[in-house]
């Protein structure tokens, strides 16, 4: 029933396909609109609200999004919800999105899905896009007008119908020091073609430590020019095909937008399909991505870039409010004591009060706000019906509904607090802290594929705190109060997450809070020194480019360039190595990773067993430790867990023989702590099997015509070898 | 001299370098202006580089630097071409038969026609030239060539370090006594003076705003805005349409000139006039920076006698903005003329005050400073 059902819907796709591009002009414009991110940047607050029903600017972000795709000419708009469906659900149905005249909304909604590309499926699976649309997320502010866009992509798809998708896309330099655009978001990568506007290459993640991006050489056999661009942002609003759907419906496992769908596109030559961009000047695209670039797009829209979408227009949820100098927007029925301060860039909500000679400068104040009076509040969005008493100090801040800020409380830049958190008398909470009535759900490995499902799982606990939070809201945080008193000062309700993405280090880069003066020198100072490195990797590239081209190049140069390249062989069998031990990876597999790096690397078994051993080694003496018997007892355990990988490269004396001399050096250059530990180490190795006792005997042998300096390891484990040779005699 | 005369024009054109075709729709009330089409003569003037025997490389690069409009602004000009003048010194030698007060002046004059066919001289100009040629004529007849030269040359630097430069400092420091914590401070265009007394003004923490009014068809402010910007100034940008409603809240007006005459009058670029006016009238005082080298005996009642035209197409035109573009082929229709003014005049009773490397003076003593400075520069 449900093939047959499939078969039916991709026929009928195909006959929509085959339909005269004439007819499809005609065709109203539809628009998917995804009400949800499939990310957790917003974190915590998106474990109560969904991220498109927070206030930006005082008005819910899916209006934006909303409302611009009214002006647009889009005449249906599907909006699929996913976390929190109920709440946007219930939203749209009280706003007037309902009952607008030639403008419909309709709502999908599902429980299960953990990516834009399972909502793309499903929407496919229903049957509702019949012709060109618009792809785009319910947190993307613009004012663009799709008209030319829209042309463009049609023109191009008459004449081929390979013509999938457009892009559009905005020119925003990233800075060169943090690598990141003024949104918040990584640095991106794009090649066009010049003359069609094709998209031939993007990419987000690029590597920076290496200071290079590869292209395809097809890239530039195939096309007669290419502009490569790192200046251009990506404003995630695509016009598409209704091929994309199938598309997206026969590459069952596209996820993401961008790092499936676009890349995949771009790699596969078989099918052909094309994606182009369209760059928008003068108008105004941004998607809130993360808690910077809403800080951004709030301060765009205050600096009215987004018109006609600024608080001083009526355009769908936003209450009257006067525009004034310099930025100031006031809502009516304000209470502003006389000696209060309301600096320029600032938007103040309806019935909001505030205290006499408090200081507000640079920041938007939501609804039936109370706020003290000596109160410094800048740079912070505070949403509705927060409390903030006498003396307290807001920097860049987001503090969301009916928080309570008890008098003289202080927040730190880049501070979030989530729904109804508490802070108590004279405390501060420390800088880039995110604080919610929620505990922190178990750290989870950010993985892709987890990513999404944590989300999906940010929504069954959701469903089961909307529960009790709407009848029992005072006994929660009765409750969690009582647990955590001393977290939040007294008085204090709420957790204080502990950072756990990407770690503290990275925190600064998508925060509220503008960067931090040090960080910037600190990064610039870094990247002078990256471009030193740069520069000395080409000369030595350079150096060995000529090796490959002049046969007769002398042996010590070739010798030193297989030295580097053994260093980074080391190195890279060190992070495998590493990264199996912190994740559990069978030894099998590591042995499988192992070999693939020795024939990449070209190197010999016995490199192999070396560089495991250095790993092994390396990694007991980063194990904590006080003593030296317990570092040995490290070292045993470690040799116990990993013998087997050890043994898979042992399958010769020689490799025996590599391992005790790699060892020999390590005590004496990296490693020196073990050096007391030489003898007993070799003993543990000798007793797990992995050296053999010809081994160890011949390596003694070797080093009887060596330094007396040489000799020292010799000497330490005298009485092992001796004891060794006798037993062989005795054996004899 | 005067455009309108057909005589002296055919006479000078014969003695011109290159050929500058005259624009076809001329607006009859500048008539006595040059008004020339532009476009061809960079082109014109490069392809004649290598029959220009007679002229010195240096001054020629200066010159096709003025028609460019890679180097503008009264300070750049003047430093610009009195470099030049140095290295034609340095490269001179007196003929046989000539005496070098002579010959050299005539050459330094011939050059000086060149570049006043590159663009019109400033009067900041006009009065280095002046400067430079009284100079030349005052020159010991006991000196030898290599002497002469030498002193030549080192009137032109103290000329570039006193009159100019350290000048330039001197108004810097009186400037920023007139910046006060929480100030607004409202510039136009793009005045190297302003810009300086900004940043110092920053530099010694004083807390203060910046409004910068622009206008087209240059965008000069645009320039001054980014460079405020990098410093950290806190800036508004906006376009001389707005002024009235800017002026609201602006606490004191600076403005650049390019010359100020003995009556008190500021010649500038044009817009300014506007500025001030409107911060008259908004009981928002008006200073303007000016070096003393600027200052100038003439009389000038308004801003037609003497101005300089600038390309009609640049206000035709509206860059990056092809929907409206309408006027761009209409350039030569018969019953249309453009009209670029370059410069305006702003009557001394719009401005406050003016502030000189000689201090802080009001207009009316503008012809005290211009005799006591003639003096003193005959003196040097």
């Amino acid at each position: 029933m449900g093939a047959q059902k499939k078969r039916a819907a991709a026929a009928a796709a195909a006959a929509r396909v085959s339909e005269d591009p004439d007819d499809l002009a005609r065709q109203p414009l539809q628009a998917i609109l995804l009400a949800d991110s499939f990310t957790t940047k917003f974190r915590p607050i998106t474990l109560e609200r969904p991220k498109v029903l927070l206030p930006l600017v005082n008005v819910p972000m899916i209006n934006y999004t909303l409302a611009w795709l009214e002006a647009a000419g889009v005449a249906e708009v599907f909006v699929f919800c996913c976390a929190h469906s109920k709440q946007v659900i219930d939203y749209l149905e009280n706003s007037e999105w309902f009952s607008q005249p030639n403008f419909t909304v309709k709502t999908i909604e599902s429980h299960n899905i953990i990516s834009a590309g399972d909502a793309l499926r499903l929407i496919y699976e229903q049957n509702v896009i019949h012709g060109d649309f618009v792809l785009i997320s319910g947190d993307t502010v613009s004012n663009m007008s799709l008209t030319q866009a829209l042309q463009e992509h049609k023109e191009r798809k008459k004449k081929d119908n390979n013509a999938v998708m457009t892009m559009i896309i905005k020119k925003s330099k990233p800075s060169p020091i943090t690598r990141q655009s003024r949104l918040g978001t990584d640095e991106l990568f794009m090649a066009i073609d010049p003359n069609t506007k094709q998209l031939l290459y993007y990419e987000d993640k690029a590597d920076h430590s290496k200071g290079t991006i590869c292209l395809d050489k097809m890239l530039l056999a195939e096309n007669p020019s290419i502009s490569l661009h790192n200046d251009k942002q990506d404003c995630y609003i695509d016009i598409c095909s209704p091929e994309v759907l199938s598309l997206f419906t026969d590459n069952f496992d596209y996820q993401h937008l961008r790092r499936h769908f676009v890349k995949g596109l771009l790699l596969d030559d078989i099918m052909g399909y094309k994606i182009f961009t369209h760059e928008i000047h003068s108008s105004y695209a941004a998607r809130i991505d993360n808690y910077r670039s809403y800080d951004i797009v709030s301060k765009d829209i205050i600096q009215r870039w987004t018109y006609p979408y600024v608080p001083d227009v009526k355009f769908c949820g936003n209450r009257a409010t006067k525009l004034e100098r310099r930025g100031m927007y006031r809502a009516l029925e304000i209470e502003q004591s006389r000696s209060a301060q309301v600096g320029s860039f600032t938007v103040i909500g309806y019935g909001t009060k505030i205290g006499s000679n408090s200081k507000i400068s640079d920041s938007v104040i939501g609804e039936g706000c109370t706020i003290g009076s000596n109160v410094l509040i800048e740079g912070s969005y505070i949403w509705d019906n927060v409390i903030i008493e006498d003396g307290c100090e807001l920097r860049h801040v987001i503090v969301c509904d009916g928080v309570i800020m008890k008098a003289g409380a202080v927040l730190k830049p880049g501070v979030v607090l989530s729904f109804k958190v508490v802070i108590g008398e004279r405390f501060v909470v420390p800088a880039y802290s995110k604080v919610s009535l929620l505990q922190q759900p178990t750290v989870h490995d950010s993985d892709e594929e987890l990513e999404y499902a944590d989300n999906s799982s940010g929504t069954v606990e959701f469903s089961s705190i909307q529960g009790t939070a709407d009848q029992s809201n005072g006994e929660m945080t009765s409750e969690s109060s009582e647990a955590h008193k001393p977290k939040l000062g007294t008085g204090g309700v709420g957790y204080i997450w502990s950072i756990c993405e990407g770690g503290q280090e990275e925190e600064w880069r998508h925060s509220v809070a503008p960067i931090p003066e040090d960080k910037l020198t600190e990064l610039s100072e870094a990247m002078d020194d990256d471009q030193e490195l740069v520069t000395q990797d080409r000369t030595a590239l350079s150096t060995s480019g000529e090796l490959i081209s002049d046969s007769n190049a002398s042996e010590g140069d070739d010798n030193e360039d297989s030295k580097d390249d053994s260093v980074y062989f080391e190195k890279e069998v060190e992070a495998t190595f590493l990264r199996a031990v912190e994740e559990n990876v069978k030894v099998d597999h590591v042995i499988l990773e192992v070999n693939s790096l020795r024939l990449s690397y070209n190197m010999t078994s016995a490199d192999c067993a070396g560089a495991v051993f250095y790993s092994m080694m390396k990694l007991a003496i980063k194990t904590p430790h006080s003593s030296a018997s317990e570092l040995q007892q490290n070292t045993a355990n470690i040799i116990t867990t990993w013998q087997k990988l050890l043994k898979s490269y042992l399958l010769e004396i020689d490799e025996e023989i590599e391992i005790i001399l790699k060892f020999e050096e390590m005590c004496l250059e990296s490693a020196k702590e073990f050096s007391p530990l030489f003898a007993r180490i070799l003993h543990i190795l000798y007793d797990k099997d992995i050296l053999q006792e010809d081994a160890i005997l011949r390596w003694a042998d070797e080093k009887e015509g060596a330094d007396e300096s040489d000799k020292v390891f010799v000497r330490q484990s005298e009485k092992f070898i001796q004891w060794l040779r006798e037993a062989s005699e005795e054996e004899d | 001299m005067q455009f309108d005369d057909q005589g002296r024009v055919n006479k000078s054109k014969k003695r011109a370098v290159f050929n500058q075709p005259e624009a076809k729709n001329r607006v009859e009330l500048f008539r006595h202006l040059p008004q020339y089409e532009h476009g061809s003569q960079l082109t014109d003037l490069e392809s004649k580089f290598l029959e220009l025997d007679s002229m010195h490389p240096a001054v020629y690069k200066v010159g096709v630097q003025y028609l460019a409009g890679d180097v503008t602004g009264g300070n750049a000009r003047c430093i610009a071409m009195l470099r030049a003048f140095q290295e034609v010194i340095n490269d001179y030698s007196t003929p046989p038969g000539k005496t070098l007060v002579r010959d050299l002046t005539a050459k330094i004059s011939s050059y000086v026609s060149f570049l006043i066919e590159c663009r019109p001289l400033s009067m900041s100009m006009g009065n280095a030239i002046r400067f430079q040629k009284s100079r030349i004529a005052k020159l010991p007849l006991t000196l030898s060539e290599t002497e002469a030269k030498a002193a030549l040359c080192n009137d032109i630097d103290r000329f570039i370090n006193e009159k100019i430069i350290l000048a330039d400092k001197v108004i810097v420091r009186h400037a920023a006594t007139k910046v006060r914590d929480g100030d607004v401070l409202l510039t136009y265009g793009s005045s190297c003076v302003v810009e300086m007394i900004l940043l110092y003004a920053h530099e010694l923490g004083k807390q203060f705003r910046v409004v910068v009014v622009d206008s087209r068809p240059k965008h000069e402010g645009q320039a001054l805005l980014r460079r405020l910007l990098a410093k950290g100034l806190s800036c508004t940008y906006t376009h001389i349409n707005a002024v009235s409603y800017i002026m609201h809240e602006v606490t004191r007006v600076f403005l650049g000139a390019s010359s100020v005459l003995s009556n008190g009058t500021t010649y500038s670029r044009v817009g300014t006039a506007c500025v001030a006016m409107v911060a008259h009238a908004f009981r928002v005082p008006v200073l303007i920076c000016c070096e003393a080298y600027k200052f100038h005996e003439r009389v000038q009642l308004d801003s037609i006698c003497s101005n300089e035209l600038g390309d009609s197409n640049d206000i035709a035109r509206v860059p990056g903005r092809p929907d409206v573009n309408s006027m761009d082929n209409r350039t030569n229709e018969k019953n249309l003329q453009f009209l670029n003014l370059m410069y305006d005049a702003t009557p001394s009773e719009y401005v406050s005050m003016i502030i000189t490397d000689y201090g802080m003076i009001p207009p009316t003593s503008v012809p005290v400073i211009v005799r006591e400075y003639r003096r003193e520069y005959l003196l040097i």
